[in-house]
């Protein structure tokens, strides 16, 4: 019993937390990233104009998946590295939790290099890699370094400038072609389930939870705020989706690396033309939390594993993606960067569930034990 | 090895940055002496006594009509008798040197019985000039009150205190500044504000180390929680009743002696854009014209920076009907987009620097000589374009639109790291620089609260006295930010409550 007790967790001070209404834009600012600008194509080569199917598929597994996570921390009493630690051990507890910390370091490092490549296709082919990684992640110092609130506020936001660019989906909805959905199902399910998989990689951004949650004031509470903030990207990428199939042919869209950005060019005022300028500025405001909040989570990470002060690691870590970010330019490459960081994040996912089982047993074995 | 660097813990002297005190009640009347006006002499007539006073001070009436004729008639042997007899309220008789010493400088009359004596008689004789209390000019209303604070720190509490005839108005005096030791007045409402906010706002007030503190601006900028921040983080006001309805709210208040402006806080960012005409007016109107003047802010401070990103890097961007007016208009133009619009800025900044320090009269002068004539013959020697002119011009005047004269201040300059932003990435550096200072707004706390607060930590109940401003029969409760001991304003229900028809 009193081993229960004293692992109760790590508590915050309550100026420091926030409360659970912000959990919807934490997890639904995480999950909306680069991705979305361009992951249409991907769907389209697994599951053709079904993949609408594959996205709802992907929601539903992410909804259970939620679940899983809060069900983990309600009992958990902590964080990840809590939990680990009481299940593994110390050393190796440690070590897992620092394979997430460098897992959070390398989605804010592929958040970084597509959202520069984005820049470099669209608007400035000759951009000077160094001074714009310098300023981008000088900022991102500047902002994480103003603690979980400032981020939490950046979250918020990036999803109210966000919602004004869904509105721009009215355009291509208006030039398209409803009858490109039909048939409805074409492919089989293994060819849906595939682009179930592939979307997967976009809605990453969940397993965040495991290290903010105890920033969250009666996280209780906050359950169905992340339900929701899940059911929200869900439809928002069914949207991009269905918008995209409407305005493009299958054949066509195979083709095209960014769907969304592709789509925003016909949008059209009357002071104001090629939008997908004004679209990829504002996108800063979406990719942000997902830099921030991934190199927070990195951050936080040794700083409970190993009790040390975070500021010194967030320079270390600052520095090594300034260091790493010039040097990785070309399509191919980051392509590959990015679907390897997809994979893994698929695996992190799958690994949740894993670690319930995990924590019920040895829960189960100490109490056993005490008893 | 690394000792050099650790610097060397003497354990430090306080500094006593007083002026030099005098040790006895002589060397005082000496150290006075030195001055033409202070006046001291002896009256040898029925009493036998010392008076001082320093003339420029103190209320010579007093002195002559109610002083004076007592000690010439009557024969008094001591202070006590002196005291009851005098016709004047609250005569002190003292021995403490402080006393005296700060009773004497703020114009009070001293008598002694001898000249060695340390005991005395002071006399409040204090002769108060201020300015008598005026139309407020830097945050005019058409309608409304027109009464506005003056340099008298009595006047201004006066002008509070008689709009709220409440006992629980508590008014606490503190001196700031080692050498002016200015008067500073908390005030707040008892009952409705949050003790925390009233313990940091004194706690900071006492810990101000610094000699002088002339106007309220010193107070918002030693007191403030991030005092590098261009921000200002406390609200100055120069109308009582906008300081009442804020005390009602359950903020503080911190008037200056010798400063014209009250500063209330903690205030949020939002509260820089309201004016006070906007409760004068009914709702719908004053929420149109709120929305009116946070676009002008956001135009002017955007609308150069977009105008260099667009032109310096994305033309694509401007549609074909548009584009023969801008290819025309900036066709002879030599220079490249920023290097026009930084001319065009500094020539505004110019006027209204230029402006603001002449009188007024010569001012409009300068406006008119400096806007029409400069403007027009600039365009027509061909270094700057018409649709820049027209732009900067209207966001010159947008930036007028602040109800709130340190906002303005703060919109002047902030657009010129825009600017920056735009010349190096056009819209995307606009983007970067945009975050930049909604990330600096979110950090920043006023008084220990959140500066930008009904955005972020977003709270409905306050957003309906934010960008719109509700009716105030759905305002039923005090603003959240302020943490008030009650927060409620009127009976919800009561207010509500529908009639049915023909009831």
């Amino acid at each position: 019993m009193n081993k229960l007790n004293n692992s109760s967790g790590i508590s915050i001070p309550e100026n420091y937390l926030v409360t659970p209404t912000y959990v919807f834009f934490l997890v639904h600012s995480m999950q909306v990233g680069v991705g979305i600008l361009g992951f249409e194509r991907y769907l389209v080569e697994k599951a053709g104009f079904d993949a609408w199917i594959s996205i709802l598929i992907a929601g539903v597994v992410l909804h259970i998946i939620l679940w899983t996570i809060y069900r983990l921390l309600q009992n958990g009493g902590g964080d990840i590295v809590h939990i680990h630690k009481k299940i593994f051990g110390k050393y190796v507890g440690g070590f897992l939790s620092l394979l997430f910390s460098a897992y959070f370091l390398m989605l804010a490092f592929t958040v970084i290099i597509t959202f520069i490549e984005v820049i470099q296709v669209w608007v400035f082919p000759g951009l000077n890699l160094w001074a714009f990684a310098f300023v981008l992640i000088c900022l991102v110092y500047y902002l994480v370094s103003g603690g979980f609130r400032v981020i939490t506020g950046i979250c918020l936001i990036s999803v109210v400038i966000g919602l004004p660019i869904i509105l721009l989906k009215y355009f291509p909805v208006e030039a398209g072609h409803t009858i490109n959905i039909y048939p409805v199902i074409s492919h089989s399910a293994g060819d849906i389930l595939a682009a179930s998989k592939q979307s997967m990689l976009s809605f990453i951004g969940l397993e965040f939870l495991l290290i903010y949650y105890p920033f969250i004031k009666n996280p209780e509470k906050s359950k169905k705020w992340a339900h929701f903030a899940v059911f929200y990207t869900t439809m928002l990428y069914l949207i991009s989706v269905l918008v995209t199939f409407v305005y493009f042919s299958e054949e066509q869209l195979k083709q095209v690396v960014w769907g969304t950005i592709a789509t925003w060019k016909i949008v059209e005022f009357p002071f104001i033309e090629r939008f997908e300028y004004v679209g990829i500025a504002m996108w800063l405001y979406v990719v942000l939390p997902n830099i921030c909040l991934g190199l927070w989570g990195a951050t936080r990470i040794p700083k409970r594993v190993f009790h040390m002060k975070q500021k010194p690691v967030l320079i270390v870590f600052c520095l090594l993606l300034f260091l790493a970010t010039p040097f990785v330019t070309g399509r191919p490459l980051i392509n590959s960067i990015n679907s390897f960081s997809g994979q893994v994040g698929f695996y992190v996912l799958l690994y949740i569930p894993v670690l319930l089982i995990l924590k019920t047993i040895s829960d189960k074995v100490r109490n056993r034990h005490e008893k | 090895m690394w000792n050099w660097k650790r610097k060397e813990k003497k354990p430090s002297k306080k500094q006593e940055q007083t002026a030099k005190k005098s040790d006895t009640l002589s060397d005082f009347i000496k150290a006075l002496g030195n001055s033409e006006d202070f006046v001291h002499y002896s009256l040898s007539g029925t009493t036998h006594c010392t008076v001082s006073y320093i003339k420029t001070i103190s209320d010579l009436e007093t002195l002559t009509r109610h002083v004076l004729p007592v000690l010439n008639d009557i024969s008094f042997y001591t202070l006590e008798e002196m005291q009851q007899k005098i016709p004047v309220e609250h005569i002190l008789i003292t021995d403490k040197l402080d006393l005296i010493q700060e009773k004497v400088m703020f114009g009070y009359i001293l008598i002694q019985l001898n000249e060695k004596d340390k005991e005395v008689l002071l006399i409040p004789a204090v002769s108060l000039q201020s300015r008598a209390v005026s139309i407020p000019e830097v945050e005019f209303s058409v309608v409304g009150p027109k009464e506005a604070f003056v340099e008298t720190l009595n006047t201004n509490i006066n002008l509070i205190r008689k709009r709220m005839p409440l006992p629980q108005l508590t008014v606490k005096e503190y001196n700031v500044g080692k050498i002016t030791n200015t008067r500073v007045a908390v005030i707040y409402v008892d009952g409705i504000v949050d003790q925390d906010n009233v313990e940091t706002v004194t706690q900071r007030l006492k810990d101000i180390e610094y000699d002088q503190m002339i106007d309220s601006s010193f107070v918002t900028q030693m007191i403030a929680d991030n005092s590098n921040s261009p921000f200002p983080q406390l609200l100055d006001t120069e109308r009582p009743d906008r300081v009442v309805s804020t005390l009602v709210e359950g903020k503080i208040a911190i008037l200056v002696d010798g400063s014209p402006h009250a500063l209330t806080c903690p205030t949020t960012v939002v509260e820089f854009f309201g004016a006070s005409d906007d409760y004068f007016l009914p709702w719908h109107l004053a929420s149109v014209f709120r929305l009116i003047r946070l676009f002008a802010v956001i135009f002017s401070v955007l609308s150069t920076p977009l105008y260099v990103a667009v032109l310096t890097y994305h033309h694509e961007m401007i549609p074909a009907d548009l584009m023969p007016t801008i290819v025309s208009s900036r066709s002879d133009i030599p220079f490249p987009p920023i290097l026009e619009v930084i001319v065009l800025e500094l020539a505004i900044e110019l006027l209204r620097e230029a402006g603001a320090r002449l009188p007024t009269k010569i001012g409009q002068t300068i406006g008119i000589v400096g806007g029409i004539v400069i403007g027009t013959a600039a365009v027509d020697a061909g270094l700057t374009s018409n649709v820049l002119l027209i732009i900067v011009a209207l966001g010159a005047l947008a930036s007028f639109t602040t109800p709130v004269y340190q906002i303005g201040n703060t919109i002047r300059l902030i657009r010129f790291p825009f600017l920056l932003g735009a010349q190096l990435w056009g819209l995307i550096g606009v983007s970067m620089c945009m975050v930049y200072f909604i990330g600096h707004l979110i950090k920043l706390q006023s008084i220990g609260r959140p500066f930008f607060e009904p955005l972020y930590p977003m709270r409905i109940n306050d957003l309906k006295d934010a960008f719109i401003r509700m009716p105030f029969n759905k305002q039923t409760e005090r603003p959240v930010l302020m943490r008030t001991e009650d927060p409620k304003r009127m009976n919800q229900s009561r207010v509500n409550a529908k009639r049915d028809i023909d009831e």
